[in-house]
């Protein structure tokens, strides 16, 4: 069964489009969402969680369309806001067992699985402690914990990392990555951090503008730069590099150590640079192919999506009109 | 309700494997606290059930302050002054026999027993549903101050330290809510008002029982009256319930909760017995006093005459009575527009 089945949806405030003609399918599994301010990314967390419905269009989220009852949706969605959102003057452990039992449990189950679920995520010691005494680290982790409380196939996490320290934030995304890997947990996270993407989620959905601008894996996403190149080289390298340059190779890149990112011409083989290099009597000590990382990618989208709103404004059509949605754009 | 495996991989409850041997066969899975992360396959519950834990927490919030137990005992002086007046009262009857005591030496005989039915005539402690109007409302007016103070406690930490996502991402619609938050103020004042009266006329019913008649032909003999303190209870619950949060809703902190809950129940009290007593204007004037409006109500409840109620004039039942429903009407009004205002997803 599809995690998330969008055809067509927007949803329109007032004269805004939040969300403009998505059309996406996304299976269980951990799915980065991306996005700048605005972009979208809280209007679809809401349709998927039931909170809005979408102005048109139609779709599905785990089985259940998206006109019917958000209510059974949220039973089987953990959602942890970026937000505290705590309840102040409650212990860790009753937080946890009051969301149980806001998502339906029995009060009984609901405290054995919020002791179950504190001790799982290391705040076993912390449960009696009143929340405004916990660290930014532990509220994040509670917040996961009121979120995980009730088992739900579907964790919507919006800004897990947040104000989390080095050693905080790599705990959490070990954590996620667990989470999804070995208790199957589907997993989708609104962040601005495409580090933590990259680290915890194999989907991506990237939104600009209401405008889905990407859908795929991250491997699809980082794999579809051919031409790129990250050269290490020792020894004298000008002769080597004018050489380079006279084959159409183009220096992109220089890091002043000898290691140069290069694009290179259609038709190149990588053992072009071994026998310039040989030539030359200088020593390749490292060569990979660079490929488009997450940033890059969503800094290309995000930008060939505003240039492409300005022609289209110029020409006097709609901003964004111009530009086609889905993962053609990205290849 | 049930709770259906969405995906192929998710547990049913009987293929819910044991929790050292992972999810992944072959593999021991990454283990972070002292307990392995363990399913939940079981039925979960709908969003009505709910409501009990949402008033219960906001209970215990509130009498995990140690102000609200002095206020709380403090309210009960009124009702122990009654407790203990009718029980002495009923005691002192019991000593009296039917023989005539002179008032002083050589002075006129009375019957002792006509003396106390006159001194408790007097004090009202006498079972009647003036009795109970009159202890309703001096513990009315304690309610009122004690959620003055818990008005920002049950309903506006909520807004004020974003809980209120918490509780609405969760499956359970915003009048669930609602209803929950409602429940909690309508315990802790029928705590504090129909709990005590139907304690008083439990109290008051085992007192009359003597050797002709028994305390439970009491209690079938004045049926409507008990009838009549859980309706003036339930009026004031509903009354106070919905418009401290409406009002915690709108002001969130307390000083200025406790400010417009003295203007609405100090001022306008003092604005209509001027506009009515002093400068002479119609009755209806005193309908902007919301509490008077409660008491007409519980009066009318208990199967008292208007012409009972002090200072007159009054203005009618009906009037008394859609004033209220307007008021309950605005607060509801108000709070769902207020709830669906609220971003979950932020």
């Amino acid at each position: 069964m599809e995690l998330l089945e969008l055809n067509s949806v927007s949803r329109r405030f007032g004269s805004r489009w939040a969300l403009r003609d998505v059309t996406l399918r996304l299976g269980p599994g951990r799915i980065g969402l991306l996005g700048p301010n605005g972009a979208g990314k809280s209007t679809l967390l809401k349709i998927i969680m039931g909170l809005l419905e979408p102005t048109s269009g139609t779709g599905h989220v785990l089985g259940q369309p998206l006109h019917e009852d958000g209510t059974w949706r949220r039973q089987r969605i953990g959602y942890m806001p970026e937000a505290d959102a705590l309840v102040p003057g409650l212990g860790g452990a009753e937080y946890v067992a009051l969301a149980g039992e806001l998502a339906g449990l029995p009060r009984r189950q609901a405290l054995r699985r919020a002791h179950e679920v504190l001790s799982y995520l290391e705040l076993e010691e912390a449960r009696y402690r009143r929340l405004e005494e916990y660290s930014t680290g532990m509220k994040q982790r509670i917040k996961l914990a009121q979120a995980l409380v009730h088992d739900p196939p579907l964790l919507l996490l919006d800004e897990p990392t947040s104000g989390l320290d080095p050693a905080g934030r790599e705990a959490m995304l070990q954590l996620l990555r667990v989470l999804g890997q070995e208790h199957h947990k589907s997993l989708i996270v609104s962040t601005h951090l495409l580090g933590d993407v990259e680290q915890v989620c194999d989907q991506v959905v990237i939104l600009n503008e209401g405008r889905l601008l990407f859908q795929g894996n991250l491997s699809e996403s980082s794999g579809r730069r051919h031409d790129r190149y990250v050269l290490h080289v020792e020894g004298e390298t000008t002769a080597f590099l004018d050489d380079l340059r006279l084959e159409g190779v183009r220096l992109l890149d220089d890091n002043g150590r000898g290691r140069w990112r290069v694009a290179v011409p259609p038709g190149w083989t990588t053992r072009a640079f071994f026998l310039l290099a040989d030539h030359h009597q200088v020593v390749v000590r490292g060569l990979r192919r660079d490929d488009e990382d997450l940033e890059e990618l969503f800094r290309r989208l995000v930008s060939a999506q505003g240039r492409a709103g300005e022609t289209a404004v110029d020409q006097g059509a709609a901003p964004g009109d111009g530009v086609q949605a889905g993962g053609d754009e990205a290849s | 309700m049930t709770r259906q495996p969405v995906f192929e991989h998710e547990a049913t409850p009987a293929a819910v494997p044991p929790p050292s041997a992972g999810d992944v066969p072959g593999r021991r899975p990454q283990r972070f606290g002292l307990l392995p992360y363990r399913r939940w396959g079981g039925p979960l519950r709908p969003g009505y059930h709910a409501v009990w834990p949402i008033a219960r927490v906001a209970l215990v919030l509130m009498f995990r302050r140690k102000l609200f137990w002095v206020l709380y005992a403090l309210a009960l002086f009124t009702f122990l002054m009654f407790f203990f007046g009718q029980y002495l009262l009923a005691w002192a009857l019991s000593q009296v026999g039917e023989q005539r005591i002179p008032l002083w030496q050589g002075g006129p005989r009375i019957n002792p027993t006509w003396l106390i039915q006159q001194v408790r005539d007097g004090l009202g402690i006498n079972g009647s549903p003036q009795m109970y109007r009159t202890f309703l409302g001096y513990q009315g007016s304690m309610v009122m101050v004690v959620l003055a103070l818990a008005g920002s406690l049950l309903v506006g930490n909520d807004f004020r330290y974003g809980s209120l996502p918490f509780y609405l991402s969760k499956p359970i619609s915003r009048w669930h809510y609602l209803l929950g938050k409602c429940l909690a103020v309508a315990v802790f004042v029928n705590m504090m008002t129909t709990l005590p009266a139907v304690v008083l006329f439990v109290q008051y019913g085992l007192l009359q029982a003597d050797g002709v008649r028994t305390a439970w032909s009491y209690f079938t003999e004045q049926r409507w009256l008990l009838l009549g303190i859980v309706g003036y209870g339930g009026i004031l619950t509903v009354c106070f319930s919905l418009l401290l949060v409406a009002t915690a809703c709108w002001l969130r902190r307390t000083v200025p909760m406790i400010m417009v809950w003295a203007a609405l129940f100090i001022f306008c009290r003092l604005i209509a017995a001027a506009l009515v007593n002093w400068l002479h204007g119609p009755a209806t004037c005193r309908l902007i006093d919301l509490w008077n409006n409660a008491y007409l109500l519980g009066s009318a409840c208990l199967g008292l005459e208007m012409a009972t109620v002090r200072p007159q004039p009054q203005p009618s039942l009906w009037q008394a009575a859609l004033t209220l429903a307007g008021v309950c009407l605005g607060c509801l009004i108000y709070l769902n527009r207020q709830l669906r205002a609220v971003e979950v997803v932020s």
